[in-house]
């Protein structure tokens, strides 16, 4: 059975360079892009207005932003290398200089937090997966070596238990965080990883990239579940809903898509822009309807609705 | 020899030949290289060590002329030594520009050379102030470069052939020379006074940051020269490619192992770029080019022209396209 997402608006041309990355609160969206300030849209308006500009975040752009669950931490990579924290008081964001200053020198390109805020995983440009405890001055606990390939994306189980990393070479990684061993390896793809992500329950692992396939990991036993094939482009990104029920993909032709877990199929396509979608990620539930925002090199931010009735 | 990149002698800030402190750096100059080429090959350090006008970091864009200039003035010194230090030092010494199709270097109303396309291509002529070039038969210009695509293109005559109709193509082999920015450059002004349908400058080079820094260099200037920029510039010169996402877009006909990874070296030029330079800056006047680079990051790809020759219609197909759509 197929769904239908409505377009609900759009920021155009909310960056004056593709947007990376997207990270989501319960009342905002931030974006980040090869401009060098952070923007942020307030997604309970109707018209998506923008609410804040942090301008010259980072010099020469910005790669990933995440936020912590209930929004109160936003942590950013750039293209300089620095990792940046930033927090939220009254939906207004500042930068938060003791923080940045904890993780001078921190080594990650990906970068994923954990739902309280607590954990920053990061993998850099050698494979090397890192985690830093927020809450004791940035200090590194963790520091896994993986085979050397560029780790081109990285995520936190929602329960906190698992860190799992995509890379270049096609391999993708799981680490507890308790003991910090690699229960398994997971087998699957040969090309560019380019995205991972751990459903709400962290029961299944999707991973994707250049195959143009999302492989599905049975994150108990590290088994294929399924693999979803329908994408034409690399993909570079995935987002889970809320209920884990359905999961979102974007692509480097500008096509997003929308898959159902029930039937493992997809169930909408959506094509506004011939261009990379960098990002696609689902929005907070408004009633019972789900929506989703896409951002990439057409630079503008897309949302969409679920239609109802 | 051909003086090429650097040429000392613009360096030397002569105005009158009066001022005495210039004859004396002059005298005492001649002086140091005449007693150290009286010495031994092994153990003579023929040199010039002149003063350079700024840092390249301390740079703008000139919106005026669109050209790479000083923002302030920074005095640093730099030694010239002869065969030159190191390879590419030696190298840059020597004229080394090519170029094949059709035009005529006309020095004080005369014709000095009229080269005609069917001749194949041939080394970048010097010209002079005050010469003119005639290029008002060819519909564009394509600096490229590498040699080696410069000649495969130059074999089968693209410059006769091109969808897009008569052409003239470059190449510096690399960073270009002053010789053939020079050139260029008046190519370039002698459009500026052909008022109907101008020909189209484009430059076609590696996705890579040194074929993104080339580019720079022949369209705004280079780094390293910032007081030659405003006369060597040539702000209508259009990217015509290779972008990274060229080549994702058609991963059929080429595949995916076209691409090739960045290296640590590659990623540490690209960053370099964004930081020191504003052709690349965020506010800057090149917004694609910075995205580029980005997208170049993010992707940990780069990709090389040559991976166009198994395209459809090869190379030539390829830009043939490519000037069409840009047109």
């Amino acid at each position: 059975m197929s769904k239908q997402y409505l377009s609900r608006g759009s920021a155009d041309n909310a960056h004056v360079i593709d947007i990376f990355s997207l990270a989501i609160t319960d009342k905002q969206i931030l974006s980040t892009s090869g401009a060098s300030s952070i923007k942020v849209h307030s997604t309970t308006d109707a018209d998506f207005p923008l609410v804040q500009s942090i301008d010259g975040a980072h010099t020469i752009g910005c790669h990933h932003i995440v936020t912590n669950g209930n929004g109160s931490r936003a942590i950013t990579a750039g293209f300089d290398g620095e990792i940046k924290a930033w927090s939220c008081h009254d939906g207004h964001w500042a930068a938060d200089k003791k923080l940045t200053a904890d993780l001078t020198g921190a080594d990650a390109w990906a970068i994923a937090i954990s739902e309280d805020g607590q954990y920053l995983a990061g993998v850099t440009q050698e494979g090397r997966i890192n985690v830093w405890d927020l809450a004791a001055d940035g200090t590194r606990i963790r520091d896994h070596e993986t085979k050397g390939s560029f780790g081109t994306c990285i995520d936190l189980s929602p329960d906190g238990r698992l860190i799992a990393s995509g890379h270049e070479d096609g391999a993708v990684y799981i680490f507890t965080t308790e003991t910090g061993r690699m229960p398994f390896s997971l087998s699957g793809l040969v090309n560019p990883v380019r995205a991972v992500a751990f459903s709400p329950k962290s029961r299944i692992l999707a991973a994707a990239g250049d195959s143009k396939v999302i492989v599905l990991y049975d994150t108990s036993s590290g088994e294929q579940i399924a693999n979803l094939s329908g994408h034409s482009a690399w993909i570079l990104s995935l987002s889970w809903s809320d209920t884990g029920e359905y999961l979102l993909s974007s692509s480097f032709d500008g096509k997003v898509k929308v898959w159902s877990m029930e039937t493992k199929a997809c169930v909408a396509t959506h094509s506004e822009t011939d261009k990379a979608v960098w990002n696609a990620k689902w929005l907070p539930k408004i009633g019972k309807t789900e929506g989703f925002a896409t951002a990439g090199a057409n630079r503008s931010i897309a949302f969409y609705r679920e239609a109802t009735g | 020899m051909a003086m090429a990149e650097p040429s000392i002698f613009h360096n030397l800030e002569i105005d009158d030949g009066r001022d005495p402190s210039v004859q004396e750096f002059i005298e005492n100059t001649l002086a140091a290289l005449i007693n150290e080429l009286s010495r031994s090959p092994a153990e003579a350090n023929i040199s010039i060590t002149l003063k350079r006008r700024a840092s390249p970091i301390a740079c703008i864009i000139n919106p005026t002329n669109g050209a790479l200039e000083a923002s302030t003035r920074v005095d640093t010194y730099r030694k010239y030594s002869w065969p030159g230090k190191t390879a590419h030092e030696a190298w840059k010494f020597t004229a080394k520009g090519l170029v094949a199709g059709e035009f005529r270097l006309i020095r004080d109303s005369h014709v000095l050379i009229d080269a005609q396309s069917v001749t194949g291509d041939s080394l970048i002529p010097r010209t002079e102030d005050g010469d003119e070039i005639d290029i008002s038969r060819i519909r564009w210009v394509l600096v490229i470069e590498k040699e080696a695509v410069f000649h495969r293109l130059a074999r089968i005559s693209y410059q006769t052939r091109a969808l897009a109709g008569e052409g003239i193509m470059v190449t510096g082999k690399g960073y270009p020379d002053f010789m053939t920015r020079t050139f260029l450059r008046a190519m370039s002004d002698s459009v500026s006074n052909q008022s109907r349908r101008p020909p189209r400058f484009y430059a076609l080079t590696d996705g890579d940051p040194h074929g993104m820094a080339i580019m720079s260099t022949y369209k705004y200037g280079s780094a390293a020269h910032l007081h030659q920029n405003a006369r060597l510039s040539i702000p209508r010169l259009q990217w015509l490619g290779l972008r990274v996402t060229d080549i994702i877009a058609v991963p059929e006909v080429l595949g995916d192992t076209a691409l090739l990874s960045l290296t640590k070296r590659d990623r540490k030029k690209i960053m370099a770029m964004l930081r020191n330079s504003p052709v690349w800056a965020s506010d800057g006047p090149e917004p694609e080019w910075r995205a580029e680079l980005q997208r170049m990051l993010v992707l940990n790809l780069k990709a090389e022209i040559e991976i166009l020759y198994g395209c459809q219609g090869g190379l030539e197909g390829w830009i043939n396209r490519r000037m069409f759509r840009q047109e």
